[in-house]
């Protein structure tokens, strides 16, 4: 589905990514882990087209994104979450999941079943994006990415400054989109979440990964937890 | 009654011309932090396009069809080909390059249609009044009400009920956000800005038979928007439509009950509003603005030897200059004196404080009407009157600085601009002080030490050695502890104050000294060119200034020297041969903005660096 091929990313001088390599298979969720300023982000802006990589390849179905402006990379059929969650605040509810959904006939993902896998937001349809709490805000974003009908799907955090409570029903639809066959790219800083619905693990630290492995070989790694991760 | 319903009317009527400006102008704004002064330079292109569309088929509602579209076309091709290259760089450059375009379009303006003042006939339908509660009123009035009501109507439908205008509000929100949606934000910019020009074209073509025709209603359109902007809030359709119904009708009743005030009135309300709101009505965005507005970085000439030996040389060379040419040139290198001194102080707010003033011709020309004015009132020496400037243009500076310091980027720009239209319009007015628009001579030029200024030579002398005096002090005031905290308002206004600046106040205090020394150089004007005009004051001479400053490399003192010799060279130098001085200046100056993003001296200094290394 999604290769990345040791792709450099800079923000102005400094640079942040170095050498990133790894892919994302078909129905597969794979996660990105590491502390607050190891490249996690860096990565999906860098798969967005918001920050371009100064080398390096990626490619999505084996064509190259590299170098695409964000919407082209949105239409070949990337839905984004970002970490700040991006709601629209002058935009209803509705129409924040309306606005750029591409919902042809048939298609799996249209705002019926929205509204049924998120009960929360028809009651709110109404409401203008900011007065939304932060549950409300997380599941909005997904749902939203969700009506592009999108083949990968990209999760910044979405655990992030959330109760608990919220928190599992988050895994749970998160858990609940696998089960459907979609594929998903996760970045957590959160070990429990992202064992909680990841296949595969990429440790990331200064902007390298240094551990690649699966939730049991990860879980059995201690030195690989206490140094890359806080637990 | 019937007098203040008709009063009523004309204020809306305007009311709805302005909305059509503002409307684009502020959706422009709100997508892309773009503010086009070309702006109204589409609402003349469109009136005139009119023109010549009626003449040819006598038809006037062909012609608010046609007119709207050929002056969309031209918007386009400005949008795609010279503004899109510079999204990614600062507001500043944008402002500017679309101001250069309004040199270009003003003088193509006179040069195809002439400078006299036309009138496009009311379409024979219209021309007719009728009676409403026992007053007249013109059918065609009625029409513009209409017009402009059913305008609004349809904007705020498609942008509240349709799923483009969602998008469009998507993208004034979070455009970045919108583009990882599937936006295509370049193509939804191209749209809305086309969309803003025909509104503002039509908008022409419908003032056409009221307002007349003339070049220069760019100008007299842009700046009531751009006060309807700052009281309605930035990227508001909502605040844009109530804001220009305040503006027109405090307008129309400032005309009719206090003429001599009338121009006031607005900017009165706007200055109430900034009080009260300082976000407008409906604001969404308002003081939002990067801290690294201006472009060019100061990065210290680091040969000092070097540089030291070059002063030297140079001094001595415009010592020696006056002795070997003619009056001619000697008065045009004074002049060049006086504009240093007028861009180096702009500079000190906009490349070292990171300020955008597009007001700053404010201060220099209340500078060259007190030295004037109090020659004339009193019979005071042209020396006292220079030293009696400083304070009030300080005073001036500090007052107009309390209200704009306190925003910043577009907002700051806007608001300089209004207060320096404002000081314009009692220039304007206050005839029996100022002399209206004929302007007002000096006495008596005074002397230097018994050698009378009439003499170039002596005014040569005397301009140069106050630029040198300036420039001098200005370099002691950049390389002190407070020269570095207004560099450091600049680089990260945030970081200064969480380390204990008052950054306000530093603001305010650069903003005053740059006003101040505008002032003196505005004062020494007076003395050389033994004559004022309102035009001193007018917001294209701050553009003018702006020009210089900018051309030449803001953020350095050499910078607006250089921009102020290149500028009065040009304009001397092209006018002497050609009358469209105006359109070479636009497109010099749109191509310097496109292609050296640091200025003439940036430029020079990079080769420089570059060959070093």
């Amino acid at each position: 589905m999604l290769e990345i091929d040791r792709i450099d990313t800079f923000h102005g001088e400094s640079h942040i990514l170095r050498g990133v390599s790894f892919d994302v298979a078909e129905g597969e969720v794979v996660c990105l882990l590491g502390r607050n300023g190891a490249g996690k982000t860096t990565t999906l802006m860098s798969i967005m087209g918001y920050l371009v990589p100064r080398s390096g390849a990626m490619r999505l179905r084996g064509r190259s994104i590299a170098g695409l402006p964000s919407h082209q990379i949105a239409r070949a059929g990337v839905g984004f979450v970002p970490q700040e969650r991006g709601i629209f605040p002058s935009l209803t509810v509705r129409e924040n999941l309306t606005v750029f959904a591409r919902t042809t006939p048939g298609a799996r993902w249209t705002l019926d079943r929205i509204y049924q896998v998120f009960p929360r937001l028809r009651e709110r349809e109404r409401n203008l994006g900011f007065q939304l709490s932060g549950g409300e805000q997380q599941m909005l974003s997904i749902a939203r990415a969700l009506m592009l009908n999108p083949d990968l799907l990209l999760l910044d955090e979405p655990s992030e400054g959330l109760a608990p409570m919220i928190v599992n029903e988050i895994v749970e639809v998160m858990r609940g989109l696998k089960k459907e066959g979609l594929a998903i790219l996760l970045v957590e800083q959160n070990l429990h979440t992202a064992l909680a619905v990841a296949d595969r693990h990429h440790v990331v630290n200064k902007g390298e990964i240094m551990f690649t492995g699966t939730s049991a070989e990860l879980e059995a790694d201690e030195s690989v937890k206490s140094r890359y991760l806080a637990v | 009654m019937e007098i203040y319903f008709a009063q009523l009317l004309n204020g809306l009527v305007y009311g709805m011309l302005l909305f059509l400006t503002a409307a684009g102008l502020s959706l422009i704004f709100g997508l892309m932090n773009v503010v086009s002064l070309a702006h109204g330079s589409f609402f003349m292109l469109g009136a005139y396009i009119a023109l010549s569309v009626t003449r040819q088929t006598q038809n006037f509602w062909l012609a608010l069809l046609i007119a709207p579209a050929l002056t969309v076309a031209i918007g386009l091709v400005m949008e795609r080909v010279f503004m899109r290259p510079l999204y990614r760089r600062g507001h500043l450059d944008q402002v500017l390059l679309t101001f250069g375009f309004t040199f270009v379009f003003f003088d193509a303006v006179r040069w195809i249609w002439g400078s006299d003042i036309r009138k496009l006939a009311a379409p024979e339908a219209l021309q007719g009044s009728v009676e409403i509660a026992g007053g007249m009123f013109s059918t065609y009035r009625l029409f513009l009400l209409a017009l402009g009501a059913g305008l609004a109507l349809i904007l705020w439908l498609v942008m509240e009920r349709s799923r483009l205008g969602a998008m469009v509000r998507a993208g004034v929100d979070d455009s970045a956000m919108a583009a990882g949606l599937g936006a295509n934000i370049p193509a939804l910019f191209t749209g809305v800005f086309g969309a803003g020009v025909a509104l503002a074209a039509l908008g022409g073509v419908a003032a056409g038979p009221v307002l007349g025709l003339y070049p220069g209603m760019d100008g007299d359109i842009l700046i009531p928007s751009f006060i309807v902007i700052v009281i309605g809030g930035m990227g508001s359709l909502r605040g844009a439509f109530v804001g220009s119904l305040l503006v027109g009708i405090a307008d129309a009743f400032g005309k009719a009950y206090v003429p001599a005030l009338s121009m006031f009135l607005i900017y009165l309300l706007m200055a109430f509003f900034l009080l009260v709101r300082p976000q407008g009505l409906f604001g969404i965005k308002g003081g939002v603005a990067p801290a690294g507005m201006v472009v060019a970085v100061g990065m210290a000439f680091n040969r000092p030897q070097l540089a030291r030996m070059l002063s030297l040389v140079a001094l001595l060379v415009l010592a020696a200059f006056p002795l070997f040419v003619a009056d001619y040139h000697r008065t045009l290198v004074s002049e060049i004196f006086v504009f240093a001194i007028f861009a180096m102080s702009l500079d000190l707010i906009l490349g070292y404080t990171g300020l955008p003033s597009f007001g700053h011709a404010g201060f220099f020309g209340l500078g060259a009407y007190v030295v004037i004015v109090l020659g004339s009132l009193f019979g005071l020496n042209g020396w006292l009157g220079l030293l009696v400037a400083i304070p009030i243009t300080a005073l001036a500076a500090a007052v107009i600085g309390f209200f704009c310091v306190r925003t910043s980027g577009i907002t700051f720009l806007m608001l300089t601009l209004a207060f320096s239209q404002l000081l314009y319009s009692i220039a304007f007015k206050w005839r029996d002080v100022t002399g209206g628009s004929d302007g007002i001579g000096i006495a008596g030029r005074p002397t230097l030490f018994g050698w009378s200024l009439d003499d170039p030579l002596a005014l040569y002398y005397m301009t140069f050695f106050f630029f040198v005096l300036c420039y001098l002090g200005l370099r002691r005031l950049i390389a002190s502890p407070l020269g570095h905290s207004f560099v450091g308002v600049r680089e990260n206004e945030s970081r200064m104050r969480a380390i204990g600046y008052a950054t306000g106040e530093y603001k305010l205090l650069a903003f005053t000294i740059g006003g101040t020394l505008a002032g003196f150089s505005g004062g020494l004007y007076a003395l050389f060119n033994g004559f004022v005009s309102p035009e001193a004051l007018h917001w294209s001479a701050s553009g003018d200034v702006l020009i210089m400053a900018m051309l030449g490399g803001a953020g350095t003192l050499v910078g607006p020297v250089i921009g102020a010799a290149v500028f009065l060279l040009m304009k001397n130098l092209v006018s002497s041969w050609n009358d469209h001085w105006m359109m070479i200046i636009g497109v010099v100056f749109i191509a310097c903005v496109m292609f050296f993003p640091g200025g003439i001296w940036g430029m020079l200094r990079d080769r420089l660096a570059r060959a070093r290394a």
